[in-house]
């Protein structure tokens, strides 16, 4: 079953998908869609100073919310709207721009190693865990989650994001095109 | 200074945490979803932690009553959405062997009690502190919110992940099966 999903990952670029884009009117902050072969993707910006509150407030150092303030994130929605289930694997995931070759999404053990060296206290990086997509997850049909997902890439340019699944015994996967990472003055 | 900390901290959790609830709104994120995801029973782990007053609950003492078990955090919108529907269905079944036990994740009866402050609904249902996450580890939840149905054997025989509306008829016949049973 992994050699599937080897096999997608390998096969970059894939389709993109039919992806609806909004913008949030007070906040200006854009959302990417698209629901195919039974999941709902949505990914919606998270503008630096929603992340320097967020992190500040769970007890990070200035420092430390500023380092992942530096990052791209999205507030990340993956949904079963099918009738089978989805496994999902973060790490499966891929993104590139233009100029970058695609890479994977930075993991939560990398993330920990880094704010345990800028000294982040317990209970800020449990709550930075938890408020992260989680990094494997089982969904039935009607299943859902939301948390961040980060990317480094420097404010206002755009990616590519190649998601994959397993569902029925098989990989499936395409890719969010065209994702813009939010201003600075967002 | 501790207290002038105590209130930047409080006031800045608020501001994020109504700020991104109206971000939640305004990007129309998913609806609150209505199924439970039915499994063959298994014993449920171990659940021993301490309320917001600092006794100790076990859910070994709810053995004979049906138990709702929600893993949550006052910063993640969906936990946040799910909540009131909660308190109505623990309201729904107020006098049968029923329960609900909220467990927050790794934050403090302060954080936890300015979140319910703010709700127009009054929680009644014990909130129990996973001050480590250990109980999430020991539970496998790989996400938040994720709640799990127990039977009165002590088996887990369902499980959501993400937003419920709790008091759906969907989630309301499954639990009355169960207390027939």
């Amino acid at each position: 079953m992994r050699r599937l999903t080897l096999t997608l990952l390998a096969a970059w670029p894939l389709t993109g998908w039919a992806t609806t884009h909004s913008v949030d009117p007070e906040t200006g902050l854009a959302t990417w869609q698209t629901e195919t072969q039974g999941a709902q993707i949505r990914l919606t910006q998270i503008s630096p100073d929603q992340i320097r509150g967020f992190y500040l407030a769970r007890g990070f150092s200035p420092e430390a919310a500023e380092r992942y303030a530096r990052e791209c994130v999205f507030m990340t929605v993956v949904r079963n709207i099918g009738d089978t289930t989805i496994h999902h694997r973060l790490a499966d995931w891929r993104y590139a721009t233009a100029d970058q070759p695609r890479r994977a999404v930075r993991g939560k053990p990398a993330w920990d190693a880094l704010w345990k060296r800028m000294g982040v206290g317990e209970s800020a990086r449990i709550a930075f865990t938890w408020a992260q997509f989680p990094a494997t997850q089982t969904f039935a049909p009607g299943d859902w989650n939301q948390g961040m997902t980060a990317y480094s890439v420097p404010r206002g340019e755009v990616f590519d994001l190649q998601v994959v699944w397993r569902a029925g015994g098989k990989a499936h996967g395409g890719i969010l095109e065209q994702v813009r990472c939010a201003d600075e003055n967002s | 200074m501790k207290i002038r900390d105590h209130w930047i901290g409080a006031a800045l959790a608020a501001c994020w945490t109504f700020g991104l609830a109206a971000a939640s709104q305004a990007a129309d994120l998913p609806p609150l979803s209505h199924s439970l995801t039915m499994q063959a029973p298994k014993p449920a782990p171990p659940l021993k932690l301490k309320d917001m007053e600092g006794k100790t609950v076990d859910l070994a003492q709810f053995k004979g009553k049906v138990v709702l078990i929600n893993f949550w955090a006052t910063w993640c919108p969906p936990c946040r959405r799910e909540m009131p529907s909660m308190e109505r269905l623990s309201q729904a079944f107020k006098g049968q062997p029923f329960v609900v036990l909220a467990v927050d994740v790794g934050e403090d009866p302060d954080t936890i009690e300015t979140f319910i402050s703010q709700l127009d609904t009054t929680l009644t249902f014990p909130i129990l502190l996973d001050t480590r996450s250990h109980g999430m580890r020991a539970w496998k939840v790989a996400g938040l919110p994720t709640t799990f149905l127990v039977d009165k054997q002590g088996r887990i025989v369902a499980s959501a992940i993400g937003g419920r509306e709790f008091d759906h008829p969907e989630i309301v016949r499954e639990i009355q099966k169960l207390l027939r049973k």
